[in-house]
């Protein structure tokens, strides 16, 4: 029987295999013998409309076989649709709806594009600005187009023209420059599709007969990188002010050196220039026919430092993430460093003599990360973070780093906090935790054991995500990826170097923000220059458009933005430090420099004086670099350098894949000038 | 004709079972490392019983952050797989591999912590819960993804931390779970729309809710937790992990009530019902083990303790004789990927997986 039976399923499990593929084949043939049509097969529509599309599927025969279809497109954000095909058009541009079959299964289920148009909204209105009330004969100056559409948006994308009246007097080029030729009145008409907008000047005599140049580096070297004040002062025959004289700068430039340098220098028009380059530099001021220049030489900034491995505390087990290092309660210097994607620890560190970093105690919590570590003010609290947790509770884990030998979990704090907190501060008695990429949440550890979330600060942006926090003076300065950097008065103090708005831990008001377009933005550091006063946060970028390799050498992109701060309103992005084929990660600022993480890039530490403008790497502000590699590192000889912390005159460093590392510049060679 | 195919498949799975003549080699199985970024390529030879990681792939998009591959799937084709990157900036994401190259080939943004899914052969829709696990307590949302081009349809509301998507053998319906409002949710993958709301906590009896009732007003105290549903192949029963109330519950989509409830293990997380309808595979999360319940006998008739603690998902061979088991483990220790053997109801090998195997879907067999 057994037998009986087996023959007969083998027969049958025959047949069925048999059948199978011609049923599957089947069903792809009349798929591919089907098609959709839609009604309507195209769209024409304007901002606002909403259309309702049907459609059904057909067969060879152009019988209607089906009118089960879904509609959809991957333009979500211009294009509102709901699946049974209402269409609302949210943006203009072109787009593609799919229609498609629900019942087609999943093998080439019949569908069709269609087509959506959305029109751009008509040109409401249309002005030129920026025209001055005195405009004199052979000058020149930019005038500033705008043109709003009814939907009250702001259009660069539709064509226009600026027509004179009187072409002999003044014109506009192709890049609206607004070329004066001689005294007499005219009128500028701009028109874009329907609308015009016409203004009517006077230009007259130019006055200016002299030009006279001076800038603030008299008898001072120019160093690279020295941003240099030029003003231009305009002056009648008389010797008079012209105080409005529109007046244009440049330079010309020559390397010391034929080398194939690309921009050797940076001016603006406001008359500051920056050399890039050692050289010598003809900076020209020029208004109408009468122009003035000056001479100089730009030096090397000569601010090079060698740099030496003091000590090492090798972590070759697992991947070493952030640190901190700080002075205990006994007097001794201690580091604490977290480990990544490993088995929860977090290793302390005695660095009191930092060429003998000696690890003295590991930590050991439930979880694959601890990303962040962070000490309190006193020395003797710690917090570390979680991610990963067995039990997908995550939090945060409150230490007694008293004795950092022995050092004991005084609590688990998990509230609201299970997605995983990856960052956070510590800022009198309350911890500031990047809680599961969206928000931070305000803990009082008053009593480190019982702590308590008294706040939290979120945006309110669509898609706002978070990375990092960090507190000076009172005032909370995260960075949120496309958000950019946001301060946030948690408690803001007299020393603080803006104004704060009456915030607390309780209360956390947002003072200003910056977000530039790449949407990197990882993490935050104020500063106050040293030598000019000026207040700065600079902004870390992360970002890893090249893959990702976990077990060899990786490479990573983005750079330091300063962004200039004169007050929390206008913020303005004024330099950048970018190192080539290298990403930023973590970095601090400690007096007039900067020292940064570039992960595959090492350490770099640099000089940050004066005031900053351009490209701060072109001009040799670098004054050292390291590259951590250790051949029995958990990823032998590849450089991931994690964060640096100045400290009691070393740098100390964490590496992704060998641990902790203390330095020194040595002081050598930082006279300044050659 | 295209009714005859479930016909066929079932009739297809029946033979297979009872064919001992004709049996598979070669057992391949998808598996997630949520801790490790990566996704392993399980093969078995059920010729030596031994299993190995035949392939292992990194996912995730930042190597400095873990991005947590969560849940997987495999097209019906078998031509792609699927895997959900729970962590994102904020959103989390779908990407689609080749099973031939297991190159990536698209992606799509989800929702917040997108978990389970699953491909209805009938609409060809992907439909994958995000369940939203760290984020605040209200409801979250079910994806549907058009997997060739790689589209996010739309967004179906349902409970809170949705769990466990699973297709019913019609394609018809998508089941999940919402762990915070012990509901059993059904969708109808053709409406995109939920059909059922069936409460699992507030009458031994079953009482099923109205589709249309505010949950967002209801008060979340769960009971059951139910953590992942999966339908019987060939009966109108749906199997539900109640993690909270260490049970196994039975309900029956054609009365919509609860007709058994069997005591489990602790914390029962996934399950799957063989093929062949036999049995219905449990693992429990809490004590770090597997069970296998007989459904004619409804009885548990083998636990088998994993290798390390931390159980989480199950998938099983189309020939009911094999199934595999994620288990996460516990820090820096490695997952595994467990195989018992469903004829001994056997571990018969273990191979270890990078940190937090998770999700897991069988690929074919030969």
């Amino acid at each position: 029987m057994k037998k009986y039976s087996t023959t007969l399923f083998s027969a049958l499990l025959i047949l069925m295999t048999g059948l199978s593929p011609q049923l599957q084949a089947q069903d792809a043939e009349e798929n591919n013998s089907h098609t959709v049509v839609t009604a309507p097969s195209s769209l024409h529509l304007e901002i606002g409309e909403e259309v309702q599309l049907t459609g059904h599927v057909e067969d060879a025969e152009g019988n209607i076989v089906s009118d089960s279809l879904i509609f959809f497109t991957r333009a979500r954000r211009s294009l509102q649709i709901t699946t049974d095909g209402k269409i609302k058009a949210l943006k203009p541009g072109s787009f593609t709806v799919i229609a498609r079959s629900i019942q087609g299964g999943w093998q080439d289920a019949p569908r069709t594009n269609v087509p959506v148009q959305v029109a751009y909204p008509p040109v409401a209105e249309v002005s030129l600005n920026g025209i001055p009330n005195n405009l004199y004969a052979g000058t020149s100056l930019p005038v500033k187009v705008l043109i709003e559409d009814t939907m009250g948006e702001m259009r660069t994308n539709v064509d226009y023209t600026i027509s004179s009246s009187k072409p002999s007097i003044a014109t506009v080029d192709n890049f609206d420059n607004l070329q004066l030729h001689q005294p007499g009145t005219f009128t500028l008409t701009l028109q874009a599709e329907d609308q015009s907008s016409s203004i009517t000047k006077k230009v007259q005599q130019n006055p200016t007969a002299e030009l006279a140049l001076s800038h603030n580096y008299t008898h001072k070297t120019v160093r690279t990188g020295d941003v240099v004040q030029f003003n231009a002062q305009a002056k009648t025959a008389g010797g008079s002010a012209v105080q409005d004289a529109p007046i244009t700068y440049s330079y010309i430039g020559e390397p010391n050196d034929d080398l194939g340098h690309g921009s050797i220098a940076q001016i603006e028009q406001d008359g500051r220039f920056v050399a890039n380059k050692p050289g010598k530099y003809t900076v020209m001021a020029k208004s109408g026919n009468t122009f003035v220049e000056h001479t100089f030489r730009a030096v090397p900034r000569n601010v090079q430092q060698e740099i030496e491995v003091v000590g090492q505390g090798l972590v070759s087990h697992t991947r070493t993430s952030d640190l901190w290092i700080w002075e205990g309660v006994d007097g001794r210097d201690y580091a604490v460093t977290g480990t990544w994607g490993g088995n929860g620890e977090a290793i302390f560190w005695d660095v009191t003599d930092p060429k003998n970093i000696t690890a003295i105690d590991t930590v050991t919590v439930d979880a694959r990360t601890v990303n962040d570590v962070k000490v309190n003010e006193r020395g003797d609290i710690a917090v570390i973070t979680r991610e990963g947790a067995s039990n997908r509770k995550n939090g945060i884990i409150i230490l007694d780093v008293t004795d950092p030998s022995n050092v004991e979990i005084l609590s688990e704090y998990n509230k609201d906090l299970t997605g995983g907190v990856h960052n956070t501060f510590i800022y009198e008695d309350h911890v500031y935790a990047v809680n599961n990429g969206r928000r931070y949440d305000i803990i009082n550890i008053e009593d480190p054991r019982n702590p308590y979330t008294v706040n939290k600060f979120e945006l309110g942006t669509p898609g706002h995500s978070i990375h990092d926090v960090w507190i000076e003076d009172g005032i909370a300065y995260s960075s949120n990826w496309s958000d950019g950097v946001v301060a946030v008065d948690i408690g803001s103090k007299n020393s603080a170097e803006m104004p704060g708005a009456n915030g607390s831990p309780e209360n956390p008001v947002q003072l200003g923000s910056y977000a530039y377009p790449s949407g990197w933005n990882h993490a935050a550091f104020p500063f106050k220059s040293e030598s000019t006063g000026d207040f700065y946060v600079v902004a870390g970028d992360e970002s890893f458009p090249y893959g990702l390799d976990t077990n060899g050498a990786n490479r990573a992109a983005g750079w330091v933005h300063f962004i200039k701060f004169d007050d929390w309103g206008s913020p303005k992005e004024v330099a950048r430090y970018k190192v080539p084929e290298a990403g930023s990660h973590n970095y601090w600022i400690e007096g007039d420099k900067l020292y940064a993480a570039f992960y595959n890039g090492g350490l770099r530490v640099v000089d940050i004086s004066g005031e900053l403008m351009g490209d701060l790497y072109e001009q040799g502000r670098e004054i050292a670099s390291f590259f951590p590699r250790d051949n029995e590192a958990f990823i032998p000889n590849a450089t991931f350098t994690w964060g640096p912390q100045p400290y009691k005159g070393y740098i100390y460093l964490s590496d992704w894949n060998s641990g902790l590392w203390a330095l020194k510049l040595k002081d050598n060679n930082a006279n300044g000038t050659d | 004709m295209k009714f005859l195919k479930p016909l066929f498949t079932l009739v297809l799975f029946v033979v297979i079972a009872g064919t001992e003549n004709l049996q598979a080699q070669d057992y391949y199985a998808y598996v997630a490392a949520e801790s490790e970024d990566m996704v392993h390529l399980i093969h078995f030879n059920a010729e030596t019983q031994q299993a190995t990681i035949a392939e292992t792939i990194e996912v995730g998009r930042y190597p400095t952050e873990t991005d947590g591959p969560h849940g997987i799937t495999v097209a019906p084709d078998g031509k792609h797989w699927f895997v959900s990157i729970a962590h994102g900036n904020p959103y989390g994401m779908l990407a689609k591999y080749s099973t031939e190259t297991n190159k990536l080939v698209s992606t799509t943004d989800l929702g917040m912590f997108p978990a389970s899914m699953e491909i209805s052969e009938v609409t060809g829709l992907l439909y994958v819960v995000n369940f939203n696990l760290h984020g605040e307590m209200k409801p979250s949302s079910v994806s549907v993804v058009e997997p060739e081009s790689m589209t996010r349809i739309t967004d179906i509301e349902t409970g809170i931390m949705p769990h466990g998507s699973r297709i019913g053998a019609s394609g018809k319906y998508q089941y999940h779970v919402s762990m915070m409002t012990d509901e059993l949710i059904q969708i109808n993958t053709q409406t995109l729309e939920v059909s059922k709301r069936f409460k699992l906590s507030e009458t031994k009896g079953g009482m099923s809710g109205h589709k249309d009732m505010d949950h967002s007003k209801m008060e979340h105290k769960p009971v059951e937790k139910p953590t992942w549903a999966h339908p019987h192949p060939t009966k109108p029963l749906i199997y539900v992990a109640a993690n909270g109330s260490d049970e196994l519950l039975e309900i029956n989509t054609k009365k919509w009530e609860i007709t058994q409830r069997y005591k489990t293990g602790k914390a029962p997380y996934n399950l799957e019902v063989t093929p062949d309808g036999k049995y219905v595979v449990v693992t429990y999360k809490g004590e770090g083990a597997t069970g296998i319940w007989d459904l004619e006998e409804g009885k548990e008739v083998a636990k088998i303790e994993n290798s390390r603690k931390v159980s989480h998902g199950v998938t099983i061979s189309p020939d009911s004789k094999y199934a595999f088991i994620s288990v996460e483990g516990i820090g820096g220790e490695p997952g595994s990927v467990e195989v018992i053997n469903l004829q001994t109801l056997e571990r018969v090998d273990v191979v270890e997986t990078g940190k937090q195997a998770g999700g897991i879907y069988f690929w074919k067999q030969s």
